[in-house]
């Protein structure tokens, strides 16, 4: 999932700055397809998240990092919502037919309208560089667990028999 | 009395032209009625456009198509793909080229019958400054005040240099561009 995330920010910041080719509309359908991918990953793993316990913060964590957490968390489930779903509505509003991979069609969600698309595009770049921000601040920490605190909040996310002892 | 005998003139004159249609009848379009499409694709999707103006004039007799002539001008500047960003890159030079070949034109004069109502015109079809033979098949559907043409054919984009340069790969956008027609015709004077 992160490895999808960064290749799809890298996909979107190419498709968009791209010079009108043909190369910058593959670009564009790699990214949709691939935010495609993610909402329904996304979706997966909230269910998930539902059916089973959440993993413990580490006993003896401050408040504010208690809470800096679970909203950074909060922060990073609704992006990964939010930017897919942003996407498909600048793609219906600009009325492009798509299929995800060249295989599923992508219903339209809005009616095709200009402003609309142009609108929502300002929100899905706005929506990415709060992405950025949040990413920024994730990766840090899970960093600074490993590192400084010396804990095992990132190494737990491996499954048992990767884990040297 | 005068205005009755021209009637009555004028009538006879209809009749006439109802009931002896052998001569090749003259067909001028019905705007509102007909549709001129081409679907191109992208990323092996669907992307239809339609050219809003084109005119026909047809000279046919759907029982003796040999001598009939069918005269076909498309303004390419009409088409529109409905995508805004779509619509202003078709204008350049590397797809229809809008300054350069504003109209396209198909002339035949080389009507024949398939089958039953089955027909095909072999003609020119001028598009973006390239003349190529194009076939064109149709249908032809007469009604009480009038007739209907339909039919489709495929054609490739590069022949007629659309989507020059970069844009003559067909991974992203296709070689193919289907073009459908419906024309609904009314009797000329």
């Amino acid at each position: 999932m992160a490895v999808l995330i960064l290749a799809q920010i890298t996909l979107g910041v190419m498709a968009a700055t791209w010079r009108v080719s043909p190369a910058k509309l593959e670009l564009f359908f790699w990214h949709k397809s691939t935010g495609m991918l993610i909402l329904a990953l996304v979706a997966l793993r909230l269910l998930w998240r539902l059916a089973n316990p959440t993993p413990a913060l580490p006993s003896g964590m401050p408040a504010w990092e208690r809470a800096a957490a679970r909203s950074s968390h909060l922060l990073l489930y609704l992006l990964m919502i939010a930017l897919p779903v942003s996407g498909w509505i600048i793609n219906s509003a600009a009325n492009v037919p798509f299929r995800i991979f060249w295989l599923i069609p992508l219903p339209a969600i809005v009616a095709p309208d200009k402003p609309t698309a142009d609108l929502v595009a300002l929100v899905h770049g706005g929506l990415f560089a709060a992405l950025a921000l949040v990413l920024v601040a994730h990766i840090g920490a899970a960093l600074r667990h490993h590192f400084v605190k010396r804990n095992a909040v990132l190494i737990r996310m491996l499954p048992d028999a990767w884990r040297t002892p | 009395m005068k205005e009755i005998v021209v009637l009555l003139g004028l009538c006879g004159l209809v009749l006439a032209g109802a009931l002896n249609p052998a001569q090749g009848a003259d067909w001028k379009m019905d705007a509102a009625g007909s549709k001129l499409e081409f679907i191109a694709t992208f990323e092996k999707t669907a992307a239809p456009g339609v050219f809003k103006e084109f005119d026909a004039r047809l000279r046919f007799e759907p029982e003796k198509p040999a001598g009939g002539s069918l005269d076909v001008t498309i303004k390419v500047t009409s088409a529109d793909m409905s995508i805004a960003d779509v619509n202003k890159e078709i204008r350049g030079k590397d797809w229809f080229d809008y300054a350069g070949f504003p109209q396209a034109e198909f002339r035949s004069t080389d009507l024949r019958r398939k089958e039953g109502n089955h027909y095909v015109a072999r003609g020119t079809l001028s598009l973006k400054g390239v003349k190529q033979p194009v076939e064109v098949p149709f249908t032809w559907t007469g009604s009480a005040d009038g007739a209907t043409m339909e039919g489709e054919l495929t054609l490739k984009r590069g022949a007629f240099g659309i989507g020059s340069g970069e844009w003559a790969a067909s991974n992203v956008i296709g070689a193919d561009v289907k073009v459908k027609f419906k024309v609904k015709l009314r009797k000329a004077g």
